[in-house]
């Protein structure tokens, strides 16, 4: 995952959104979305090149400025990517959604289980908006920590609201006379990850941002 | 303490029906009160039946309701589910807001019964980019490296002997000693 790390940062240094990139391994052979053979060869050297002088990878502060070829690739890339995401020909996406302080991998159809107290009702459709990372088969898409606002959504529905099975928590304290023995149940809400889309473009620069949610 | 729910049915998090994929269908299908008319235990069932099941059957439309006194008996609640399971509720002496708990989680059951969930996610498509192998995102070169190969065969890296670490040492200190004073 070496290479994948150094793209990103390489990628990462010309966008102005807080998402970076990462390009599907360029050992496999691509079936749509075809990175050329002058890219790929290219993408490789650029890593080698980072992990080989290490110093000016871990020189944070200052990093290299990006060579014009550095910039063809990017805009390149870019270019294929939006075009999937303008045809919708990327397929099946996958996402990375930070739920209730865990973090799930889900796609389209999947069930996640949320343990403990929440408040959605069943038969409520959620959009979840913590999403840090989208991808298809052949892009990823990794957000800084969160992808921006309205990049991605994820939407779900409470399909189920119920318990755990009863679950003993015993505590005891050795030479000391203390024993506690209690019964719990957790709740647990089910729900169905019902669509995954990335509606906007990559990399395009909005007059306002961050104000998808403030009342005014 | 026991270990009861070793012997629990374990299982992992299904939704029956395809349910939400589409459409989603509330699972609880009959749900039927049986109380007693004047014993006391049966007093936060009939509270129940006064003040929120009119309510509760509005917002239900899907779930029928039956109301079944009889006498001198314990009350409790049966709900029938889409999968043909059946679920009691022993309610003897509870109160009315426990009624109303029981109730609202009979609703949003989906009839299974309790199961140990070894896993809180489920996916029919555990994979998009395909599983990691040790060959993905490698340099294609090794497409055509020819085996037996000398740098490969190596270790990614050897740590150094304490005596390779002291001839180091001593070999720096030689240098220093060996370069001419500027003075």
């Amino acid at each position: 995952m070496a290479l994948g790390g150094h793209l990103i940062r390489h990628l990462g240094a010309f966008f102005s959104h807080r998402t970076a990139l990462l390009l599907r391994p360029v050992t496999q052979s691509c079936n749509t979305f075809c990175v050329p053979i002058r890219l790929s060869s290219h993408a490789i050297s650029l890593s080698q090149k980072t992990l080989l002088n290490s110093k000016s990878v871990t020189d944070e502060s200052q990093p290299e400025p990006p060579s014009e070829a550095d910039k063809i690739i990017t805009s390149d890339v870019l270019l294929k990517v939006n075009q999937q995401i303008e045809s919708k020909s990327h397929g099946r996406l996958f996402a990375v959604i930070h739920l209730c302080g865990k973090q799930f991998k889900v796609t389209t159809e999947d069930i996640v289980v949320v343990e403990g107290y929440w408040p959605p009702n069943i038969g409520d459709k959620l959009n979840l908006k913590k999403i840090l990372l989208v991808g298809g088969s052949d892009f990823t898409l990794i957000g800084r920590p969160l992808l921006p606002h309205g990049l991605a959504s994820v939407e779900a529905t409470v399909v189920e609201k119920s318990m755990s099975h009863t679950k003993t928590r015993f505590r005891k304290k050795r030479r000391k006379q203390y024993m506690r023995i209690n019964f719990q149940r957790i709740e647990y809400t089910m729900l169905r990850i019902n669509s995954i889309e990335i509606s906007e473009n990559v990399n395009t620069k909005k007059d306002v941002e961050g104000l998808e949610d403030t009342i005014f | 303490m026991s270990n009861n729910n070793l012997f629990l049915p374990v299982g992992f998090p299904r939704a029956p029906l395809a349910n939400g994929v589409g459409r989603w269908i509330c699972q609880l299908q009959r749900l039927t009160f049986k109380f007693c008319k004047n014993y006391p235990s049966s007093r936060g069932m009939r509270e129940f039946l006064e003040f929120e099941l009119l309510d509760f059957t509005k917002k239900n439309p899907g779930i029928v309701v039956y109301v079944k006194p009889r006498r001198h008996r314990a009350p409790n609640l049966t709900a029938e589910y889409l999968n043909g399971e059946k679920q009691i509720v022993d309610c003897r002496n509870f109160s009315y807001e426990e009624v109303k708990k029981w109730v609202s989680l009979l609703r949003s059951q989906s009839g299974r019964g309790t199961v140990r969930l070894l896993k809180m996610w489920h996916t029919d498509h555990p994979s998009i980019q395909g599983p990691w192998s040790p060959f993905v995102n490698r340099d294609p070169k090794l497409n055509w490296v020819e085996f037996p190969n000398e740098d490969l065969s190596q270790p990614i890296y050897i740590e150094k002997s304490a005596t390779e670490k002291l001839i180091e040492i001593f070999e720096e200190q030689q240098r220093i000693e060996r370069q001419p004073k500027q003075e």
